[in-house]
């Protein structure tokens, strides 16, 4: 009886010993994986260490995302392409929404840089009236002429029907004939694409069943998701005379520069 | 007798050059006696005058209902006509509600797969196996 109650202590303390190495070991990787959720829990309960026993504000109050984003910049751009890598952007809102999905600051400190080869294409492309582009909204591609009517996947936040966004992220721009493809993206003084928000829509109202086995209840699941809706004013690419207006500097052509490609 | 071309009729693309709201009017009803007109009484005093000051461009009517519950009606440009039940609604669920009947377009509610419609041509053409360079596979 003694020794069976020692081995059962032993063998318990050896599950707990073997089960506190193998928790022990993932938990860096998941803190990894769910850095953000980690950092701010951590931060959290620092704060709330900290602030706990004379709290001057209310935590709510606190800006956590703010604090946060900088550690979530360096951790999820360390695997990315090095196109971003170039943009060294901060953003100061929106910690939720993942880094290729943020919205581009516009980054006009350098002046516009032309090759030789694009400013003499660049009339062609320019001249042919009819344009579309290729824009780029949450890394989804939406091709557009003027005068579409765009419905948003997703309600925009905080834009009332009447205001005018411009896109300023595209991955291609082109005529009948010629195309201006960016890598990955065409610079966004090239071109123009305004766009009118028009109000919102509504799907009708979806029901779905939810039923499990052996069980006479069914759950209905409803949803009804509201759009955004647009319409495209106008897409246009600038003429070269414009871009040296703006104060576009033209340079020597090198191998990976956007040019405009003619339709075989 | 002389070939006439096809006379296409321009379509109404609202926001391109001017931008119209398509909500025109938007009509309130109460009660005065049923306890489910409470936040909607509570809003015609409180919230009403603000949201009309605000958008002159919309008709705003409001007249009794009696014995029936509240509602809102909000009549567009395209001729059709949407209306929302705020019984027992608190007064900043239904300016919600008359945010969504302003902002709506008026059209019947559909389930779109694509979230583009053109009616422009396509931009480059139509591809044809007879034109452009042979390509090698």
């Amino acid at each position: 009886m003694f020794s069976r109650s020692i081995l059962r202590s032993f063998t318990s303390e050896l599950r707990f010993t073997a089960r506190s190495s193998i928790s022990a070991a993932p938990l860096p990787q998941r803190a990894c994986l769910h850095q953000t959720s980690w950092l701010r829990t951590t931060q959290q309960q620092s704060q709330s260490q900290s602030q706990s026993p004379n709290p001057e504000s209310p935590l709510g109050a606190t800006p956590r995302a703010q604090d946060t984003q900088p550690e979530i910049q360096q951790g999820s751009k360390a695997p990315s392409t090095p196109t971003s890598t170039s943009n060294t952007i901060i953003p100061q809102t929106r910690a939720d929404v993942p880094i290729e999905k943020q919205p581009v600051a516009p980054n006009f400190d350098t002046p516009l840089e032309i090759t030789k080869s694009l400013m003499s294409s660049l009339p062609h492309l320019a001249g042919q009236t009819p344009h579309y582009v290729v824009a780029e909204l949450h890394a989804r591609p939406y091709l557009l002429t003027a005068g579409d009517h765009i419905r948003l996947p997703f309600l925009m936040p905080k834009v009332k029907p009447g205001d005018i966004l411009r896109f300023n992220r595209a991955s291609a721009v082109g005529s009948r004939d010629f195309t201006l493809k960016g890598s990955p993206y065409v610079d966004e003084r090239l071109f123009e694409c305004r766009v009118r928000v028009t109000g919102t829509e509504s799907e009708p109202l979806r029901i779905k069943e939810k039923t499990k086995r052996r069980q006479r209840h069914t759950k209905t699941a409803k949803s009804k998701h509201r759009y955004t809706i647009m319409r495209v004013m106008d897409v246009r690419v600038k003429t070269p005379e414009e871009l040296l207006q703006e104060g576009a500097v033209v340079v020597e052509d090198t191998e990976n520069t956007t040019k405009v490609e003619a339709r075989s | 007798m002389p070939v006439k071309g096809i006379r296409t009729v321009a379509s109404a693309r609202n926001g391109v050059g001017a931008f119209i709201l398509q909500c025109k009017r938007l009509d309130f009803h109460y009660c005065n006696f049923w306890a489910s007109s409470r936040g909607m009484l509570n809003f015609l005093t409180k919230d009403l005058p603000a949201f009309a000051r605000e958008h002159p461009q919309i008709e705003i009517r409001v007249s009794p209902r009696p014995a029936k519950h509240p509602v809102i009606k909000g009549h567009y440009i395209n001729g059709h006509e949407k209306a929302i039940c705020v019984r027992n609604l608190e007064p900043e669920d239904i300016m919600k509600k008359t945010m969504i009947l302003k902002e709506a377009s008026g059209d019947k509610l559909k389930r779109t797969k694509k979230p583009v419609t053109s009616v422009n041509e396509s931009v480059r053409g139509i591809w044809s196996p007879y034109h452009g360079d042979l390509r090698g596979v």
